[in-house]
This record gives structure tokens, sequence and C-alpha cells, in this order.
């Protein structure tokens, strides 16, 4: 599953997949401002059948936390 | 209907989108009461699919009131040629949205009445003090009621509240040239609410509707784009087997095709019935189809449950040639261009070979499994055709072209065109632009592409201010034979520069009626008005387009002299006048 997740990573952010680690987030990330990470957000819960809520989806600050985030993912 | 990318897709091919010089133009105005990102983006990159060069303004968030007010506002500096406000009840009712019976029923129907006056200002507002049109959205009705199954019982509830917002705003502003009601309401039923309405993205960033929905938003909201620039298509060229019927008639044979009394059959006559309604309001049908004509006509003209019969057809190709030939063959026939046209077929080749060897027909492919043949699926092809104003001419359209027919068949009996002319018994008859004939007049410029000697877009408020224009002279031209009353289908506009001299700034004529002397006719009738008014002489220009080849020598022919960028007749000049038209 890590590989899908980063992939989508990289196909929201337009960003090659080899930039894309666990603890990339809004630092490492220039595309990742509160909009793109919410247009991630919903393209990870879609892909993966998951939801997210609202108290964990606050708590997203980094790639990691969405596979922390999800048993799934 | 492929489904809709997702919006990441859009914002990333968003950034790609150059600002390439397209012919086509337009400057697009959001407002919003809610967080509307991402749609932005995504009309850019559909607008650039379509070869439209699109410039956007989006105003603040929550800022469409004071963007509308204040006539300094950055939304009337950007100067819009169409705006669209997508607003909900939370942004008109409050938090009245909540706990509406706090109010009495009567105190219910006065707010209604207060808000929808509000909102029918507002809009007449943006369209006084700009040239933009405005789209505005109705209001989506929600399924909730804190009255639960009372809903129904109370007297003007919430959801009578909603639909009489609805209603008063369409009532309002129907008459309204420039301001067109998007129906959010039914977008949000066709997706459903649960769906469009996220609440975690409602309280995460007070978006109400919801990311993955956008793109299909921004699909529908480009029917207004299209047909405000005029692209909307004029036919659908159909297959056969397979497209209107079930199985391939050379080897099922007439009576076992599949059209009628079982599952999939019923899917084909649900389909036949959607082409029917189209083909009423003024889309012409036409079939390029590769079969043994015996066979295939023998389905159209006898077989019980065809619900399209042979005169819904305005052109029939049935033969083994090739389908490109059939196509540029139907496009002559009718006289409209290639990118009018959406084909329709069941066979992946042909919709690829039609794609690759000419582009600028729209090839859709009948979906694999039939249940897809419907209205619903039919829906995403009828919005090709969305126009802003369907007119009478419109609703006649098809009867027009079967009389086309008939011509043709006439003028292959006659042989000689003066003769053929002669028996048509055509009468022109001149009339102003007034309240019938304006949005006639306006259409014809934004779709003319032939017969066009200058392709000036008019909207209809600007043929109407030209009409009140005492230096103008906006007049168009009904069209009648023996086979029937084309409408109008000629029109021109006169630029008066001075006491001396006339100059023709538009000048067309619908091409169903092109080739039989009435452009001579107008234009005669133009020149001896001129003479009247003791104009010495009369300028025109044509001014070239891919299109409007058919057009080049009309002034050449007619006498008039190339004199820089113009062409000029001196009014005192002998000029010959077809005997055979009836002018009046």
């Amino acid at each position: 599953m890590t590989k899908t997740l980063f992939e989508i990573v990289s196909r929201v952010m337009n960003i090659p997949i080899e930039k894309i680690s666990d603890i990339s987030g809004p630092d490492s990330i220039p595309e990742w401002d509160s909009f793109n990470m919410f247009v991630l957000l919903a393209e990870i819960e879609k892909e993966f059948g998951v939801n997210f809520s609202l108290e964990e989806t606050l708590e997203i600050k980094t790639v990691g936390d969405f596979r922390k985030k999800s048993e799934v993912v | 209907m492929p489904d809709e990318e997702k919006l990441s897709s859009y914002l990333n091919r968003s950034k790609l989108v150059s600002n390439s010089n397209y012919e086509k133009k337009i400057r697009i105005a959001i407002l919003g009461g809610f967080t509307l990102n991402g749609l932005e983006e995504t009309m850019r990159v559909k607008c650039d699919e379509k070869k439209i060069q699109c410039t956007t303004y989006v105003s603040g968030y929550n800022q469409y009131n004071q963007e509308i007010l204040d006539e300094k506002s950055h939304l009337y500096k950007f100067s819009p040629d169409i705006t669209f406000l997508i607003i909900d009840c939370r942004n008109v009712f409050g938090e009245l949205f909540l706990n509406p019976y706090s109010l009495s029923a009567e105190e219910r129907k006065q707010f209604v009445q207060t808000k929808s006056d509000e909102i029918i200002n507002l809009a007449k507002t943006l369209v006084k003090k700009s040239k933009s049109k405005l789209v505005l959205s109705n209001f989506s009705i929600p399924s909730y009621s804190p009255i639960g199954i009372n809903e129904t019982r109370e007297e003007f509830g919430l959801h009578d509240m909603i639909r009489s917002l609805n209603q008063n705003i369409k009532i309002g502003l129907r008459l309204e040239s420039k301001i067109f009601i998007y129906d959010l309401n039914s977008f949000v039923t066709k997706f459903g609410e649960d769906n469009v309405f996220s609440y975690k993205q409602f309280f995460y960033g007070d978006i109400r509707i919801s990311l993955d929905y956008i793109p299909d938003l921004a699909n529908e909201l480009m029917g207004y784009v299209t047909a405000v620039l005029g692209l909307s298509k004029k036919c659908i060229v159909l297959d056969l087997d397979n497209t209107l019927w079930g199985g391939i008639v050379g080897e099922d044979g007439f009576e076992g095709i599949k059209l009628g009394d079982d599952p999939v059959g019923r899917s084909y006559v649900e389909f036949q019935h959607n082409l029917l309604a189209l083909n009423q309001r003024g889309i012409l049908l036409a079939i390029n189809s590769k079969n043994n004509f015996d066979d295939a006509i023998q389905v159209i003209k006898e077989h019980p449950n065809m619900v399209l019969k042979e005169d819904n057809f305005a052109c029939v190709r049935i033969n083994w040639n090739d389908k490109l030939v059939n196509m540029k063959e139907i496009s002559d026939e009718l006289n409209i261009g290639l990118d009018s046209i959406v084909f329709v077929d069941d066979d992946p080749v042909n919709i690829e070979y039609v794609r690759s060897n000419l582009p600028e027909i729209g090839a859709i492919q009948m979906s694999a499994d039939n249940c897809d043949n419907n209205s619903r699926h039919l829906q995403s092809i009828s919005s090709l055709f969305n126009v802003l104003k369907i007119t009478d001419e419109d609703k006649a359209r098809n009867k027009m072209y079967l009389e086309q027919r008939k011509r043709t068949e006439l003028k292959t009996q006659v042989g000689n065109l003066e003769d053929f002319l002669k028996q048509l018994n055509i009468s022109v008859n001149i009339k102003n632009a007034d309240g019938f004939t304006i949005p006639r007049i306006s259409q014809l410029t934004l779709k003319t592409n032939q017969f066009n000697l200058t392709t000036r877009r008019y909207q209809e408020e600007d043929i109407r201010k030209f009409s009140q224009n005492s230096g103008k002279i906006v007049k168009c031209a009904q069209i009648e034979d023996k086979f029937g009353d084309n409408g109008i289908t000629g029109v021109y506009i006169i630029n008066k520069d001075n006491e001396q001299q006339w100059t023709i700034d538009t000048f067309l004529l619908s091409c169903r009626v092109i080739g039989r002397g009435a452009e001579d006719g107008i234009l005669c009738h133009i020149i001896e008005k001129a003479r009247r008014d003791g104009v010495s002489q009369v300028r025109g220009e044509y001014i070239k387009t891919k299109k409007n080849q058919p057009a080049e020598n009309f002034f050449a022919d007619f006498g008039f002299k190339k004199e820089g960028d113009f062409w000029i007749f001196d009014t005192k000049n002998q000029f010959k006048k077809p005997e055979y038209l009836v002018m009046s």
C-alpha cells in the first residue's frame, strides 16, 4: 500500500514520487497548502474507501499521518 | 459518458494551460457565497480543451454583494463576458436555514418575499452595471426538515420557502435577456445531496459543493460558455445497427433486431424517444451507416416500434461508402460545418476513425451497456446543443430541412438553375428589429459562419441597442418559397457614416437559403434604400475566416469595386435585380 499512497500524493501534489517519504509535508512540498492537502485527503478517502474524522483531518501534518490515521493505508 | 476526472488532475493541468492565442475568447468571473476553489482552474482547462482562450476572475470569499453593488469593484474592472454567481440557502437564510420554524408561516412568507426581491435586484444590478451575462444558481431543496414527516403538511414550510424562492427568482428574471438561472437544485438531485454536500468539507473549509463534484459542476457551467460563444452543435449523425436498434439488421433480419418488447429493445426505444425530443427542439438528425439500403430503410419505414420516422432525418446516407465521405456529404447537403456535428456509433473503430480524421466532429461512442443509452446518458450529449434561447425557428428547423430535401429533388428534375429558381416562387420579406425578431437576429450573428461577410458576433442586448440607434439600420429577412417558410434567415446591419456614405457592418444569410438569389435581392433593397435617402455610396467589407468562402465574391459579383479594405458601390450605377424574387 505504501507505493499506492505515495502515488496518490505524487499525482495530487504534482511532484516526482522519489521526493516523497512518510515525513513529507508542507515544509518539504511547497504545493502542500491547506486546500491541496484537503484535495489529497478527499482523493485518499475515495481511493481507499476510508473516512477520516474531522479531528483526525485536523491532525494530519505529513504523509505518514495519512498512513497512521488509517489502518488500511 | 466517461466519469469526470479527479479535481487534482484539473488543478495540475491548469498550471500547464498556456495563454494560447485561440480565436474564441471569453472572460469568466466567478462569485461564490462559499469556497469554490478548484472551479476556476477546472473551467480554464475545459476551455482550453475546446480551444477557447479563457481569462478568469474569482471574487474574494463571500464578497459577492460588495462586488456587485460597488461600481468600482474588481469585478467591474475585470469586465467579464459571463459571471457565475453561485450561492446557497445558508447565504440567504442564515441561521433560519437551521431553525425555520422560529418564525410563523406568515413571517416565513414575508421573509422569502424580501429575500427574493433582494436577489432579483442584485442580479439586475450586475447586468445593468456591466456588459456581462449573469448565470445565477438556484437553491437546492434539502431532504431534511426539523419537523420530519410533517414537513409536507406544514403551511409554507422550509421546503416551500426554498421552492418559492426558486420560483420567484425564475419569474422575476426569466425575461431578462442577460440573466440565466442555473438549476443547481437539479445538479444536487442528480448526484445526490449526501455526495455533493459533505459536512466534513463544510466544517473544514466552508466547502459546500464537495471537491469530487467540482469537475461535474464545471462541466455544466461550460454549457453556458459554449452557448455564449456560439459553439453549439446542430446535428446528430447516427449509426443504425446497435445504435438505433439492437442487433444487425443484415444478419438478424427485420424481425430479429431488438427494438421494443424485450429489455434490450426497450432501451433503444427509449433512446429513440430522447432523440425525437431533441429533434423537436431543433437538433437535426442524420444517418451515416454501413448497411444494405433496402434492409435498413425497411426497418425505418415499416418497423412497428421505430419511434423516429424517415421524416425525422434531414439527411440519410445508408451505403457501403467510407464513413468520412458520407460525413462530408451530410455536412454539404445540410450546409453545416463539420464542427456542428456530433457522431454517435457503437463501434469504437468507427469512432476512432472519425475522431482521428475529422477531429472537429464530436464523436461519441454508444455505451456497451444498453442501460446507459437513455436520457441521463444523453444529457451529456444534449449539453453540446445548449443555446441561450430556443427560438421558433429552432422548433421548426426539421420541417425546413425536409422542405430543403424536396427542393433538392426539384433542382435535379429541372436542371437549369434560373428555371429552378423561377419555379421556387421565392419571396423575401424585410422586417424590422423588434421584440420578436431581436433574439433571432442575435442568434444568426452568433451562429452563421458561411455566408457571413464580417462574422461579427452580437448578443441580444447589442442588437437591441443598435436598433434604437438612429445612426444604424438593423433589419432581417424572412424568406419563403413554394415548399414552405424558411423563417428569418437573413440579417443586415448598416452604419450610416454620414449623409453621403453607408457602411455594411453585417450581412449574412443562413446556410439553408444560400444560392437562391435572396442575397442579391437583399443587397438591391439596401442600395435602393440608400438611393432614396440620397446616399451616394455604400461600402462593405469581406473579412475572411476559415468558413466564409461562400461569401467571398459576393460584392465583386454584384458590381462593387475594391478600394483598400472596402468594397464600394456608387448608388448611381446600374445593377441587376433578380426578377424571380418577390421583395416586400
